[in-house]
């Protein structure tokens, strides 16, 4: 650091240099410099710089108000346009920069396939469905249930399963959709979207909410139109009781998947 | 009250002092350590105008001493920075 003052101390004009330069550099013998000290000095040589020119000029110059203003006008003008220079030459510099520099985004991670629960509706399908509904309330009440052929609930397994997310005073707790069966007071099944051309199943993913009151509100899903929508409108007329977590009132979040499959549809 | 100037000034005020001495003193009775091109420049600045001097020494620490008109400059500041003092103390107190 102390040679680098040194070295900025050249750039001081000769005259001062003559005069300070073996006392500054004593100076630097006794001090502990840092970067400030570099930054420091380098600013007291702009700031000698520009003064001595203006000095030189004024000096030269016969005296008369406009013969004073004018060589600071002109010094401070050469000033202005070099920086000015020196600056569209470093814009220059960084915009014509290969933009490999970035180091390019990671490719999304996969969704990992959906684990099963149980099965119910589809026999010859690779993975396990359920139908609905897997629990009946304790106290013998039926579910007001509209089935449809053709479609059928795949309750996911959550590997974030007791999770709190946060977002400002609101609080999510996310908690598998069967643990919550027993809450359930409406649920509709999706109605298979006839009239279309898709042969086989088609998988809708969908992560809901459970609000305070009991509504469900879907915050995301991820299938083929018109099946994600079909899907979406059954599960957002779901209703369930409304849910507490350590007595108090709180909101779930839970996923499914609604599969369906052509083969079995009326 | 952070001028280099004035605080330079009031370092030499109690006797000759070189650069790195005034530096040091100005961080005790100020608390504000003066990079050395601030010092330096001060220093310039305040030798052209003729309110510090250079003592005759032999050593490569060259010592300052203030002048009259340096010691007449520092005197009309710090009237003028007493009266900003007592006018603030009066008015917070007002306030």
């Amino acid at each position: 650091m102390r040679t680098l003052i040194r070295w900025a101390a050249r750039l001081y004009p000769p005259a001062w240099r003559n005069r300070y330069a073996a006392e500054f550099d004593a100076l630097l013998d006794d001090i502990s410099p840092s970067f400030r000290d570099v930054c420091d000095v380098l600013g007291d040589v702009l700031r000698v710089r520009a003064t001595t020119s203006i000095d030189a000029c004024l000096m030269l110059a016969p005296v008369s108000p406009m013969n004073l203003r004018l060589p600071v006008v002109a010094s401070l003008t050469a000033h202005a346009v070099m920086i000015t220079i020196v600056l569209f030459a470093v814009w220059g510099h960084v915009t014509t920069m290969p933009l490999h520099v970035v180091a390019p985004l990671p490719p999304p991670a996969p969704e990992p396939p959906p684990q099963v629960t149980d099965a119910r509706v589809f026999p010859n399908a690779l993975t396990l469905y359920s139908s609905l509904p897997l629990k009946i309330p304790a106290q013998g009440g039926t579910l007001p249930l509209d089935v449809a052929d053709g479609v059928g609930i795949n309750f996911l397994s959550l590997p974030d399963i007791g999770a709190t997310y946060r977002q400002g005073s609101t609080e999510w707790r996310v908690w598998p959709a069967q643990a919550l069966e027993s809450f359930v007071v409406r649920r509709v099944l999706p109605e298979y979207p006839h009239g279309t051309n898709a042969r086989g199943a088609v998988s809708v993913f969908l992560e809901y909410l459970i609000t305070r009151d009991g509504s469900v509100k879907v915050l995301r899903t991820s299938g083929p139109q018109p099946f994600a929508g079909a899907a979406r409108s059954a599960i957002e007329r779901w209703v369930y009781q409304p849910l507490e977590y350590e007595n108090r009132s709180c909101e779930v979040v839970s996923r499914v998947e609604v599969r369906f499959d052509s083969e079995f549809a009326r | 009250m952070q001028d280099p100037t004035i605080l330079i000034l009031a370092s030499l005020a109690d006797g000759d002092k070189h650069g790195y001495a005034i530096m040091e003193d100005i961080q005790v009775f100020a608390g504000i350590r003066l990079g050395p091109g601030t010092l330096y420049g001060a220093i310039s600045r305040l030798e052209q105008r003729g309110w510090i001097r250079a003592v005759k020494s032999e050593a490569r620490r060259q010592p300052y001493r203030i002048t009259a008109e340096g010691g007449q400059h520092l005197k009309e500041q710090l009237a003028l920075l007493g009266q900003v003092v007592r006018t603030g103390n009066r008015r917070m107190r007002e306030a």
